[in-house]
C-alpha cells in the first residue's frame, strides 16, 4: 500500500516499466498432471506465488525446445516445465522422452549464457496440489534472488 | 598418403560403373575444394590432404547427386561416420554409396558402408575432437553465467544468417528446416541480430547425437563463429550422460527420440 502511494501511477498501462520487478516465470505443463495438479491446489483454495503463466499442453514430450526459447526470448525471467512422474505418463513415455531432451538442453543453455537458476523442472503428480503451490513459491523466491533476466543476455529479443 | 592408388581407384569404379560420380577434393589455388568426378579421365585432379574439411557427404541430400546414386565419395573418419549415421536414419542404403576411406596418412582403399562401420569400430574408435576446443569448452564452463553470455552475445552477433553452417552438414537434411518454417515463426528471419541464439542453439540441439564433430559448419561460416564449441559440448554430453557414440553403429537407437528408465533425474525436483 505504501509503495502503491509513492508511486500512484503503478496500475496504468503507461507506467508498466516503472513498476517495481517482479519475477515472470513461464511454466509449460501437461494436460494430465501438473496441471491436474494446478488444477487442485487452485480448489484447494492453496496460495502460491501469481508469478507464474501456466501454458497447458497434452504432454511435455510435446514440449519443443523452441518453446523455452521463446519464452526467454519475449522476456520470461525462468521457465518451468512439469508434468507425470516417471512411469505414469498418460501416453506412456512421453516424460521420459522429455527427461531426455531436457537433461541434454538445459546443458546447452547453460553455456550459452542462461543462468541454471532460471530453469527448472519438476514431476507434479494430479494429486500433489500441495507440492504444486510450494514448489512454484519456492522457484519464485529463487527467481527473485537471481534477479530479472538481463535484456543484453543473447536470448532475449534483440532489435 | 597413397594418392595414386585413390585416383586409381576413383578411377576403376567410374570405369565399371559402381559408382557414376566421385565426390572428392581438388586444388584450387593451392586451397583444398570439393571436386565432382563424373568421369575417369577427370579422376586424376583429385587430392586429399588435412585442409580439406568440407564433409562430403552433405551432398547426397542434393537432388543432383541423388538421383546419380551409387556416389563414391572421399572421407575421413568422421566423414564415414555421418554416413553410418545416415544410415541408422534411414537416410542411406549400403548400395547407395561406395566410399574411398582416408585416415590421417593412410588410404584404406574401397569400402562399403558396412566395411566402413567395421574399420570406424577398429581403427577410429578414439576420435576426439581438437584440443582446442575442448580447452575453450573449459574455459567457458569456468566462467559466470553472465559472462558465458557476454562471449555468446559478442560472437552470435555475427551471425548473417547464411546457413552456410547447415548446408555444409549433412545431418542438416530436413526438407524444411524449423527456420524456415512460419506458421508460427519460430525463428525470426529479419536482418537483423534478433533470432541469431534461437538459429545457432537450436541448430546444435537438433544436432545433439547426430553430430559427428567434423567441423565442416565451424569452416564454413564466413563470420568464423566457433560452432564447435556448441557441438561438442553436447556431444560431450551425449557420450557422457547417456553414454552414445553417434556413428559407430546404424543399428543404434537415436539419442534423442529414445529413452531409458535409469537415465538421471538429479536436475528434476
Amino acid at each position: 500500500m505504501t509503495q502503491a502511494s509513492a508511486k500512484p501511477d503503478a496500475d496504468t498501462d503507461t507506467d508498466v516499466a516503472q513498476e517495481e520487478w517482479t519475477p515472470r516465470i513461464v511454466a509449460f505443463v501437461c494436460n494430465w498432471c501438473t496441471y491436474a495438479g494446478a488444477d487442485l491446489a487452485g480448489t484447494s483454495r492453496l496460495q502460491y506465488a501469481p508469478n507464474v503463466r501456466i501454458i497447458k499442453l497434452p504432454c511435455t514430450g510435446r514440449i519443443d525446445p523452441m518453446f523455452i526459447l521463446k519464452a526467454f526470448e519475449q522476456g520470461a525471467d525462468a521457465v518451468l516445465v512439469s508434468g507425470c512422474h516417471p512411469g505414469d505418463c498418460h501416453y506412456t513415455s512421453g516424460n521420459y522422452h522429455a527427461r531426455r531432451r531436457w537433461g541434454l538442453f538445459r546443458r546447452l543453455l547453460e553455456f550459452t549464457g542462461i543462468d541454471a537458476r532460471r530453469l527448472f523442472f519438476s514431476w507434479v503428480s494430479a494429486a500433489e496440489g500441495q507440492k504444486f503451490a510450494d514448489l512454484i513459491n519456492q522457484i519464485t523466491d529463487e527467481v527473485r534472488q537471481a534477479g530479472p533476466f538481463d535484456a543484453t543476455n543473447p536470448a532475449r529479443k534483440r532489435l | 598418403m597413397n594418392l595414386e592408388q585413390l585416383k586409381q581407384d576413383a578411377k576403376a569404379a567410374l570405369e565399371d560403373g559402381r559408382a557414376t560420380l566421385v565426390i572428392g577434393f581438388r586444388d584450387r589455388a593451392s586451397e583444398c575444394v570439393p571436386a565432382f568426378v563424373a568421369s575417369a579421365d577427370q579422376a586424376d585432379a583429385l587430392t586429399y590432404d588435412d585442409t580439406c574439411i568440407a564433409n562430403t557427404a552433405a551432398y547426397l541430400r542434393k537432388p543432383e547427386v541423388r538421383e546419380r546414386r551409387p556416389v563414391a565419395l572421399v572421407a575421413r573418419p568422421e566423414v564415414m561416420r555421418s554416413l553410418v549415421l545416415l544410415k541408422a536414419e534411414n537416410q542411406l542404403t549400403d548400395d547407395d554409396v561406395l566410399v574411398l576411406a582416408v585416415g590421417g596418412d593412410t588410404y584404406h582403399g574401397v569400402l562399403t558402408l558396412s566395411d566402413v562401420e567395421a574399420l570406424l569400430n577398429e581403427q577410429y574408435a578414439e576420435l576426439a575432437p581438437e584440443a582446442e576446443t575442448l580447452a575453450e569448452i573449459e574455459r567457458l564452463e569456468a566462467m559466470t553465467a553472465e559472462e558465458r553470455a557476454a562471449f555468446w552475445a559478442e560472437q552470435l552477433a555475427k551471425c548473417t544468417r547464411c546457413y552456410a553452417c547447415r548446408a555444409a552438414c549433412p545431418m542438416c537434411y530436413c526438407e524444411r528446416c524449423i527456420v524456415e518454417r512460419n506458421v508460427p515463426q519460430w525463428i525470426s528471419t529479419a536482418a537483423r541480430e534478433h533470432g541469431n541464439y534461437a538459429w545457432n542453439v537450436i541448430r546444435a540441439f537438433h544436432l545433439a547425437g547426430r553430430c559427428t564433430e567434423c567441423g565442416a559448419c565451424e569452416a564454413a561460416c564466413p563470420q568464423g563463429i566457433p560452432l564447435m564449441l556448441l557441438n561438442s559440448l553436447v556431444a560431450r554430453e551425449v557420450r557422457d550422460t547417456y553414454g552414445s557414440r553417434p556413428g559407430y553403429d546404424a543399428e543404434a537407437e537415436p539419442v534423442i527420440g529414445s529413452w531409458n528408465k535409469e537415465d538421471g533425474e538429479d536436475f528434476i525436483r
